[in-house]
C-alpha cells in the first residue's frame, strides 16, 4: 500500500474481522420496507398532470405484408386523444416482435386506450411464419433476415469454426468411453415482474424532457433518444428486474418519446403483458450436438460440438467449447439459425446455461459410460482448486457421500427414484469507470450518490452501506441517491459490472471524504491524516483512544458541506469467479413428475458486501435455473406464426410449491481482498445438475428441455 | 375487455329473465366469482353486453342432506370446499380436487357452479387473435398445431381437454346439479349426462341453456365401505390445470375390487368417465397387476395428437398411482 506524503493512503477494503456493516448476515436492504409495502414508485407508477395512456397495438402473427390499418374508428371513440398506423400499407412485417407494431393509440384512461387499441382495423396478408428451427432449415424456407448488399441465400449466418473436425472425430471415434448426444433448449423469456416501458415527460420551454425508465443504463439511455428537445433527464428510483433485456430505448420508447412531444403532454407507456412476451427479448433457443471422448482413466480427449444458436432475428448465444472443462483436442461449428421472432437479448450469463447444458450432459454421460463417480471424473477435467473445493462441498452438503448410485443409475422400473447431479459455473465479471459523490452535512447528515440502476440485487443498500462502514457510521446515517443521470456517471448493468464498478468508486469517494474530514481533525485531535479509527459512530485516534469525537461534533468542524467524488478503483475489484451446484431430485418413473427436493450452490466472490444480498442472489439463480429446468418454454404455433405463450398462464415459471430447499454457499475459503458482480454465475448450471440427477435417479438421459412429463415420459418409453 | 353493465337482480327469476335465449358473443351472462368469465372477457372470447350478478341469489352453503349426503350451493367457493369438514369427512376426493385447483387467491373467489363452468383453457381458444371451432370458426388448429395439453379422448372436431377438476370429482361421486329456468321451472341433471361432447354442440360445453343457472349440486350419500380419491398431476404444482387426473372409487371385497368408479380429467373434451377402466377392476384382486389392466382398458380407445402421446403413459401412472393410495 502507497502512503502519500501527508498519511494518505490508497483504499482497501480492510481485514473482514474488523467490518461492521459489510459482509454481514443481517444488513436489510434499505428499500426493502418501500418495496414491501408499495410505497416504491416503479416506472409503472409513475402518474403525471395531463398524462395520457398510450398502447401499441400489434398484428398477431408472425410475417405478413401490411394491406390497411384504419384507426378511424379508433379516433372517434370517447376519450381517445391519439391513434395513428406505425406502418403503411405494403410494407412488411417480417418477424414477430417489434416489427408487429402497427399502430399506437393514446386515451385519456388506460381503459379508453384498450378500447382504441380494439377498434383499430388491421388488414394483414400473412406470408409463410418460419418460427421454428425446422421451419427455417427447411429447403426453400423464405429467408427472414433480409440485407440489401450480399443477401443470405439461406437462415444460417456467423458461423464459427475452431479447429480440425477430422482429426477430432477421428479421437473420439477412437477413444476408450464416447458420447453422441444432441440436445435441445427452448427460447426464455426474462420474466420481469416489471414490463419494459417509460413515462415520457416532453420537453417545454427550455426545460429537457424527462424520461422515467425502467432501464439497466440510466446514465446513457439518454445517448439513444433524438436530442433536439434537449438532453434527456432519466429517472429510475426502482425497477422491476432486467436480467439483461433492458439495455434498449426500444421502439416502445421511441413512440412514446415522439408522441409526448407531439401531444405536449406526458405518455405512459408500457408493455402489455402480451407485448412483453413478443418483442421484450429472450434468451436464445440452442440445438446441440456434441461428441465427447475420453480415455479409459475418465480424461476428457476430445470434443466436436456442432451448435445451432435460436436467436430469432438476432444472433443467439453460445459460450463456446470445451465449455469449463479442460479437453485436448477440441473442434467446434457454431451459427446461428434466424427465425421471423424476437431477436434475443442478453440474459443473465448469455450462452452459458445453453452451453452448460450440452457439456455436462456429455461429461456426466462418459462418467457413467466408464462406471465412474461423475463428481470425481469432473474434478479430474478440471483444472481450478476453487472448483474442486466447491464440487466437494456442494457434494458433501447433497448427501452425495450416502447416496446408492454413486456410479451407475437406478431404473426407470415405474417406482419412485431419487437422483444427485452436478454442474459448475464461472463468470468473469468486469468493472468500468464510474463515479460517486459522497456529500457531508455540517449537520452531520450523509449523502452517497451515483446514477446506477438497481436492478433488484441490493446496489442502492450498497451504495449506503460502504460509506457507513468506511466513517463508522450506522446504515441508517447515510442516505443512497441512485437511479438519475444527473448524479455522477454509472456504467450499464450487463455482464455483472455493476458491483466491481460502483462498489470500488464509493469505497474510493468514502475514503476521500474521511481523510477530508481527517484533515479537519489534524488540528483539533493533533493527529495526521491516515492516523484515526472511525468506528461506532465515533473517530479516535488510532494510537491514543482517548482523543476522539462524536461524528457530529466532526461534522461541525465544516463550515459547508463537503463534497468529494470517487472513482472506480481497479485494486479494490477483482474479476473472476466460479461456482458449482448439486441437485436432488425424485423421479417418479410412472408419471414422468419430477420434483426437485434440494439444489446446493456454492460462489467464492472476494469480499461479501452482503451477506444476505449475496445469499439472495444465489438462490434465485437456483429458482431461474429450477423453472428454466422444469417448466419455461416459449410456444409458437408453426401453422399460422402465433405466439402461444404470451401470458403468464401459457408461460409457465415456477412457483412457490416447486421451490426446493435452496442452500445458498457462501465460498470463505476465497479471501481476496476486492469485490465483484456476481449475479450471472449462479444461473449456469442449475438446469445441467437436475438433468443429470434425473439421469441418476433413473437412467432416462433428458436431451430436451424443459423437462416436463411429456419429454421425461419419452425419455423413458420414446415417442408416442 | 369490452365495457359492460353490472346488473344487480333481486331474485334468481329477475336475473334469469335478462339472459338471452340463446347464446351469442355480446350476450349477457352470469358472474359469481368471475375466474373465468373476467378472463374470458379478457381474453375477448366474449364481450357480454351486461353482467348478471349471482351473489346472494342462489345458494352458498355446504348442508348435510340428512341422508349422508351433501348439497353444496353453487357459489360455495372452492375454498370452502376444500376446508368444510364435511366434504372431507364424507367426500375425500372432492376436498382434495378443490385444493388442487389455481391458487389460494382464485380459489377464495372462484365458485363451484363456476368451475363446473368453465370454458376451455386451449391457448388457441384464449389467444384472442386466432379463431377457432370453439369460437364459430371452421378450424381447430390445436389438431395439426401445439397439442401437448390437448385431449386424446373424445376429440374432434376440437381437441381442447375440459379443464374442471370439481367436475371429474363430483362424477366420480354420483353427483346431479339442480337447474333453474327463467320461468320458473327447476330441473335435475346428473353431472355425468351434463357435459356435451364438441361433435354435438361446439358453443358450449354443457346441456346448460342460456338462460339458466345451475343453484344447487347434489351428491348423494357414499356406499358402506367406499374409499375415494382424486389425484390430479399438473405440470406446474404451484398452479395449473390437469394435465391428467383420475377421481376414483373402490368398494373392496375381501381383497378384490366388489365396485369401482373412476372418472378421469384432464385428458378428454369432456370430464371422462370409464366403465372401461372400471370393468377392469371388478372382480380382480386390488393390486398392480388389476391397476395396471385398469390404466390399459382407460386408454385403449385414446387417439392421440402429435405432442400430446405422452399422455398414454402419463393417464396410467395417474390411475395407478391413485389406486395405489386407496390400499
Amino acid at each position: 500500500m502507497a502512503n502519500s506524503n501527508n498519511g494518505a493512503a490508497d483504499p482497501t477494503w480492510g481485514p473482514r474481522k474488523d467490518l461492521d456493516v459489510l459482509n454481514r448476515d443481517d444488513l436489510r436492504r434499505i428499500d426493502g420496507p418501500d418495496k414491501t409495502t408499495g410505497r416504491a414508485v416503479y416506472t409503472h407508477d409513475v402518474r403525471l398532470p395531463g398524462m395520457v395512456w398510450a398502447k401499441l397495438v400489434r398484428y398477431p402473427r408472425a410475417r405478413g405484408t401490411v394491406k390497411n390499418v384504419d384507426v378511424e374508428a379508433a379516433r372517434g371513440l370517447p376519450g381517445v386523444v391519439h391513434a395513428a398506423a406505425v406502418r403503411e400499407a405494403g410494407e412488411t412485417i417480417a418477424f414477430s416482435g417489434s416489427d408487429s407494431v402497427v399502430a399506437l393509440v393514446a386515451g385519456e384512461t388506460p381503459e379508453a386506450a384498450e378500447d382504441a387499441a380494439r377498434a383499430v382495423v388491421v388488414e394483414v396478408e400473412a406470408l409463410a411464419p418460419v418460427v421454428t428451427a425446422d421451419q427455417a432449415r427447411a429447403d426453400g424456407a423464405p429467408v427472414v433476415r433480409q440485407r440489401r448488399r450480399r443477401p443470405p441465400k439461406d437462415n444460417f449466418s456467423g458461423l464459427r469454426e475452431n479447429g480440425e473436425p477430422d482429426e477430432v472425430l477421428e479421437a473420439v471415434a477412437g477413444a476408450a468411453a464416447q458420447v453422441d448426444v444432441t440436445v435441445e433448449i427452448p427460447t426464455q423469456h426474462h420474466v420481469c415482474l416489471e414490463t419494459h416501458g417509460h413515462v415520457v415527460q416532453p420537453g417545454e420551454d427550455g426545460e429537457p424532457p424527462v424520461l422515467y425508465a425502467s432501464t439497466q443504463l440510466v446514465s446513457v439511455l439518454g445517448q439513444q433518444v433524438d436530442d433536439a428537445h434537449g438532453k434527456p433527464r432519466v429517472l429510475t428510483p426502482h425497477m422491476g428486474g432486467g436480467f439483461g433485456s433492458k439495455f434498449s430505448f426500444g421502439l416502445e420508447g421511441k413512440l412514446a418519446y415522439e408522441l409526448a412531444h407531439e401531444l405536449g403532454r406526458p405518455v405512459h407507456l408500457m408493455l402489455s403483458r402480451s407485448d412483453e412476451f413478443t418483442m421484450g427479448g429472450n434468451r436464445s433457443g440452442s440445438w446441440q450436438r456434441l461428441r465427447l471422448g475420453a480415455d479409459a482413466e475418465g480424461t476428457l480427449t476430445a470434443l466436436h460440438l456442432e451448435a445451432e444458436k435460436h436467436g430469432g432475428m438476432g444472433g443467439g448465444a453460445h459460450a463456446g467449447a470445451p465449455y469449463h472443462y479442460e479437453v485436448e483436442n477440441v473442434a467446434s461449428s457454431i451459427q446461428s439459425l434466424h427465425t421471423a421472432t424476437d431477436a434475443n437479448r442478453a440474459m443473465r450469463a448469455p450462452g452459458h446455461p445453453q452451453a452448460s447444458f450440452g457439456m455436462e450432459t456429455a461429461v456426466d454421460g462418459i462418467a457413467y459410460q466408464l462406471g465412474m463417480d461423475p463428481l470425481e471424473l469432473r474434478k479430474k477435467n478440471l483444472t481450478s482448486p476453487t472448483h474442486h473445493r466447491q464440487l466437494d462441498r456442494v457434494a458433501q452438503e447433497i448427501g452425495w457421500n450416502d447416496h446408492p448410485n454413486r456410479v451407475a443409475p437406478g431404473k426407470a422400473d415405474g417406482g419412485v427414484h431419487v437422483g444427485i447431479g452436478f454442474g459448475v459455473a464461472g463468470w468473469g465479471p468486469g468493472s468500468r469507470k464510474c463515479q460517486v459523490d459522497v456529500t457531508v452535512e455540517p449537520d452531520g447528515g450523509v449523502v452517497s450518490a451515483t446514477a446506477t440502476q438497481d436492478l433488484g440485487t441490493g446496489a442502492r443498500t450498497y451504495v449506503a452501506a460502504i460509506v457507513a462502514e468506511e466513517l463508522g457510521l450506522g446504515i441508517d446515517q447515510v442516505t443512497a441517491r441512485i437511479g438519475d443521470n444527473e448524479l455522477p456517471p454509472s456504467v450499464p448493468s450487463g455482464g455483472s459490472v455493476t458491483t466491481g464498478s460502483s462498489a470500488p468508486a464509493v469505497k474510493h469517494a468514502a475514503h476521500l471524504a474521511r481523510e477530508a474530514l481527517e484533515a479537519k481533525l489534524e488540528p483539533v485531535l493533533e493527529a495526521p491524516v491516515g492516523s484515526y479509527t472511525w468506528k461506532g459512530g465515533r473517530v479516535s485516534v488510532t494510537s491514543d483512544p482517548e482523543r476522539s469525537l462524536a461524528w457530529r461534533e466532526v461534522c461541525a468542524l465544516l463550515a459547508s458541506p463537503l463534497r468529494v467524488t470517487g472513482e472506480t478503483q481497479k485494486s479494490l475489484y477483482h474479476g473472476r469467479i466460479h461456482g458449482a451446484q448439486a441437485a436432488k431430485v425424485e423421479v417418479d418413473t410412472l408419471t414422468g413428475r419430477v420434483r426437485v427436493l434440494k439444489m446446493v450452490a456454492m460462489q467464492d466472490q472476494g469480499l461479501p458486501l452482503n451477506r444476505m444480498a449475496l445469499r439472495s442472489q444465489i438462490n434465485g439463480g437456483m429458482i431461474q435455473a429450477l423453472s428454466y429446468a422444469l417448466l419455461e418454454q416459449r410456444v409458437f404455433d408453426a401453422q399460422d406464426g402465433y405466439l402461444l405463450s404470451d401470458s403468464l398462464d401459457t408461460y409457465r415459471i415456477a412457483g412457490s410449491r416447486e421451490m426446493p430447499e435452496l442452500v445458498a454457499i457462501i465460498d470463505d475459503d476465497d479471501e481476496r481482498d476486492a469485490v465483484s458482480g456476481m449475479a450471472e454465475a449462479p444461473i449456469i448450471p442449475g438446469q445441467s445438475a437436475i438433468a443429470n440427477a434425473i439421469y441418476n435417479a433413473c437412467g432416462a438421459r433428458l436431451t430436451r428441455m424443459p423437462f416436463t412429463p411429456d419429454n421425461v415420459l419419452e425419455a423413458i418409453h420414446g415417442k408416442v | 375487455m369490452q365495457p359492460f353493465d353490472l346488473q344487480v337482480p333481486r331474485s334468481l327469476e329477475d336475473a334469469l329473465a335478462l339472459l338471452p335465449k340463446e347464446r351469442s358473443y355480446d350476450g349477457a351472462q352470469l358472474i359469481a366469482g368471475g375466474q373465468d368469465i373476467l378472463t374470458v372477457m379478457k381474453n375477448d372470447i366474449a364481450a357480454p353486453t351486461a353482467l348478471v350478478e349471482l351473489d346472494g341469489l342462489v345458494p352458498g352453503e355446504i348442508e348435510d342432506d340428512g341422508t349422508g349426503g351433501l348439497v353444496l350451493g353453487a357459489t360455495a367457493t372452492i375454498q370452502e370446499i376444500a376446508d368444510s369438514g364435511l366434504v372431507r369427512e364424507r367426500f375425500p376426493s372432492l376436498a382434495e380436487a378443490a385444493k388442487s385447483i389455481a391458487s389460494p387467491q382464485i380459489r377464495s373467489r372462484a365458485t363451484v357452479g363456476g368451475n363446473l363452468h368453465q370454458r376451455p383453457r386451449c391457448p388457441y381458444f384464449r389467444h384472442s387473435g386466432v379463431s377457432c371451432f370453439k369460437k364459430g370458426g371452421n378450424v381447430c388448429l390445436a389438431e395439426f398445431g401445439f397439442n401437448k395439453y390437448a385431449a386424446i379422448l373424445g376429440g374432434g372436431p376440437s381437441y381442447f381437454s375440459h379443464p374442471s377438476d370439481m367436475a371429474t370429482a363430483l362424477i366420480g361421486v354420483g353427483a346431479s346439479v339442480e337447474i333453474a329456468g327463467a320461468d320458473g321451472a327447476t330441473r335435475t341433471v346428473a353431472l355425468d349426462e351434463y357435459y356435451v361432447l364438441p361433435d354435438e354442440a361446439l358453443d358450449r360445453e354443457t346441456v346448460l341453456g342460456a338462460n339458466e343457472a345451475v343453484t344447487r349440486i347434489v351428491v348423494p350419500a357414499p356406499a358402506a365401505g367406499v374409499r375415494t380419491t382424486y389425484l390430479k398431476f399438473k405440470e406446474r404444482e404451484s398452479y395449473d390445470f390437469a394435465l391428467a387426473a383420475a377421481s376414483v372409487s373402490v368398494v373392496l371385497d375381501g381383497g378384490k375390487v366388489a365396485s369401482a368408479k373412476v372418472v378421469l380429467g384432464g385428458v378428454a373434451t369432456k370430464p371422462w368417465p370409464s366403465p372401461e377402466a372400471e370393468a377392469a377392476l371388478v372382480g380382480q384382486e386390488m393390486g398392480p397387476d388389476a391397476w395396471r389392466a385398469a390404466g390399459e382398458a382407460a386408454v385403449a380407445d385414446a387417439v392421440p395428437l402429435d405432442m400430446n402421446g405422452y399422455k398414454l403413459h402419463l393417464v396410467k401412472g395417474v390411475l395407478f398411482r391413485a389406486l395405489e393410495s386407496l390400499v
